[in-house]
């Protein structure tokens, strides 16, 4: 899933400051299973920034929507008939689905309530973990399962550097060594020779380094 | 006889690390070299070592070169993508930098500008394969160069906490020769009976071995080294000598200059890092008799 973590509230607050009517928008999707932009929290962001503002002396009008989907056009339009009566958008999606309503809404200024962290998995409650990074030409194929792209701090692909201890890596105690993992489960799987061939250096055309990425699926159009 | 030549012929090699400044006054970098000019047979100049932002490593070689001293560069993949990596190699090469040594550089979150973004677009391996890329006359592109450079390219052994990290560790050392690199370059040694089996094994591997012999300033960077990196092996012992050593500055050098004489019959060559102490570099090496 994507995650995400909610703003501090005075930078909302401060985002939002010019408005006075407020269309505040969850997605029931990834930032929900993340608790970070689903209907609770939408309900608890309009909760705490009306108080907020009243303590400041000002009445902000907050309307509360959740949408199946921010990032998809078919659910940005039941927007429609509330549109109209706002200032602005506060949306608690990830940066798809506030572009999403940016790209529909052209003459609505629409905030982001959250930051968009990364593709990720829950470790346990309450804990999130990078997982990938959408290079676009995925190795886990090679690496036993275990992303070195999103999980290995120097992203290295043929093995790990030397500051790995103890099955940690370098930058802190706190971090798992993606070679460490990679190794140890190629071995319990008996595919060590997999470590035996240097990968080619990445081609990183297909991830983010040959620019703003598109898939075509012309047998859907 | 240039350090090509020495590694090849078996020749025992003195190498001294010099930090570039950070900022533009190389006069104390410049003076210190001369003080070593005959007496180590190449400079080596790491890149921002420690993830502290400096001169770079090559401008540094190159006024090393000026003083008519062989130089060696660190180079790897965290700060360049594989463009500038080659750009540079070209432009170190016909300032006269002939050798290179390919290192993991620090983690981005451990350097000195928290903000930066990492670049990682090749590494070690990666890096290895592209100077010898280089050297076949083309780039990474498959583009013909106008003129091809020839380096004499080094690997790390990093400092390990047991027997299975060493393993693991020689075990990419192994890989990092079959990738292109020519000799290997250890971590800082501090005990000499435990170093000499680790060395003998990775001499085994086939090529030249050149331990770090590290220049201990204090009985306090004794005793974080110690804590803070396992691999490192340095004694309690050690630190005691230090810290009962009348003067503990010449005790230090001392230890630096015994490990360098003890190495003298085993390893093919030494590398001395003073980490800011390059100018009794000179004194390290009259200790130790070379
Ligand atoms: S290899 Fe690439 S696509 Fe596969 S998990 Fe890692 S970053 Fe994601
Ligand atoms: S210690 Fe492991 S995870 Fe950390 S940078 Fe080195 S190889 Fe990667």
């Amino acid at each position: 899933m994507i995650t995400a973590e909610r703003k501090p509230i005075q930078e909302i607050m401060n985002l939002v400051s010019p408005y006075k009517n407020l269309l505040l928008v969850g997605c029931n999707e990834c930032v929900t299973v993340c608790s970070a932009g689903g209907r609770k929290e939408v309900a608890l962001l309009s909760s705490a920034l009306q108080v907020a503002f009243m303590k400041s002396g000002r009445i902000v009008h907050i309307q509360e929507m959740t949408l199946e989907r921010q990032c998809d056009p078919e659910y940005i339009e039941q927007l429609v008939p509330h549109i109209d009566s706002v200032d602005a958008v506060l949306s608690l999606a990830c940066g798809c689905g506030v572009q999403e309503i940016a790209r529909r809404f052209k003459e609505k200024m629409v905030f982001p309530g959250v930051n968009t962290k990364f593709m990720g998995a829950s470790e346990r409650p309450g804990v999130w973990a990078e997982r990938c990074q959408g290079c676009g030409d995925c190795l886990l194929g090679v690496t036993g399962g275990i992303c070195p792209i999103a999980r290995c701090s120097k992203r290295l692909q043929n093995g790990p550097c030397g500051g790995s201890s103890k099955g940690k890596c370098e930058i802190g105690p706190d971090v798992d060594c993606a070679w460490q993992l990679i190794w140890d489960r190629l071995k319990a799987l008996g595919l060590q020779e997999r470590y035996e061939t240097l990968l080619p250096a990445k081609n990183w055309r297909n991830g983010r380094g040959g620019g703003p990425r598109k898939i075509v699926r012309e047998d859907l159009m | 006889m240039n350090l090509k030549k020495k590694l090849k012929s078996g020749e025992f090699v003195v190498l001294a690390e010099m930090e570039t400044p950070r900022g533009v006054d190389i006069s104390e970098l410049v003076g210190n070299a001369q003080r070593l000019k005959g007496r180590v047979d190449a400079v080596v100049v790491p890149d921002m070592d420690c993830g502290a932002m400096r001169l770079s490593a090559l401008a540094g070689a190159a006024l090393m070169q000026q003083q008519g001293i062989e130089s060696v560069i660190h180079v790897y993949g965290r700060d360049r993508n594989q463009m500038a990596l080659q750009s540079d190699l070209l432009g170190a090469y016909v300032l006269g930098v002939r050798n290179l040594v390919v290192v993991s550089g620090e983690g981005i979150s451990q350097c000195d500008h928290r903000k930066a973004k990492a670049v990682d677009d090749l590494d070690e391996m990666s890096i290895l394969q592209m100077i010898r890329c280089l050297q076949q006359g083309l780039d990474l592109a498959g583009f013909e160069l106008k003129g091809t450079p020839a380096f004499t390219t080094g690997c790390t052994l990093p400092a390990c906490a047991d027997e299975k990290a060493f393993e693991a560790a020689i075990e990419q050392v192994r890989r990092k020769i079959a990738a292109g690199a020519e000799y290997v370059v250890t971590a800082p040694i501090f005990n000499f009976e435990h170093s000499i089996s680790c060395l003998k094994r990775a001499m085994s591997l086939g090529v030249p071995v050149i331990p770090t012999v590290l220049l201990l300033k204090s009985v306090g960077m004794a005793r974080y080294i110690a804590v803070n990196e396992p691999g490192s092996m340095l004694s309690e012992a050690l630190i005691a000598r230090i810290r009962k050593a009348p003067d503990r500055e010449e005790e230090c050098l001392r230890i630096a200059a015994e490990i360098v004489a003890g190495l003298k019959g085993v390893a093919q060559g030494i590398k001395i890092q003073a980490l800011g102490w390059e100018h009794r570099l000179p004194a390290v090496l009259d200790l130790a008799g070379i």
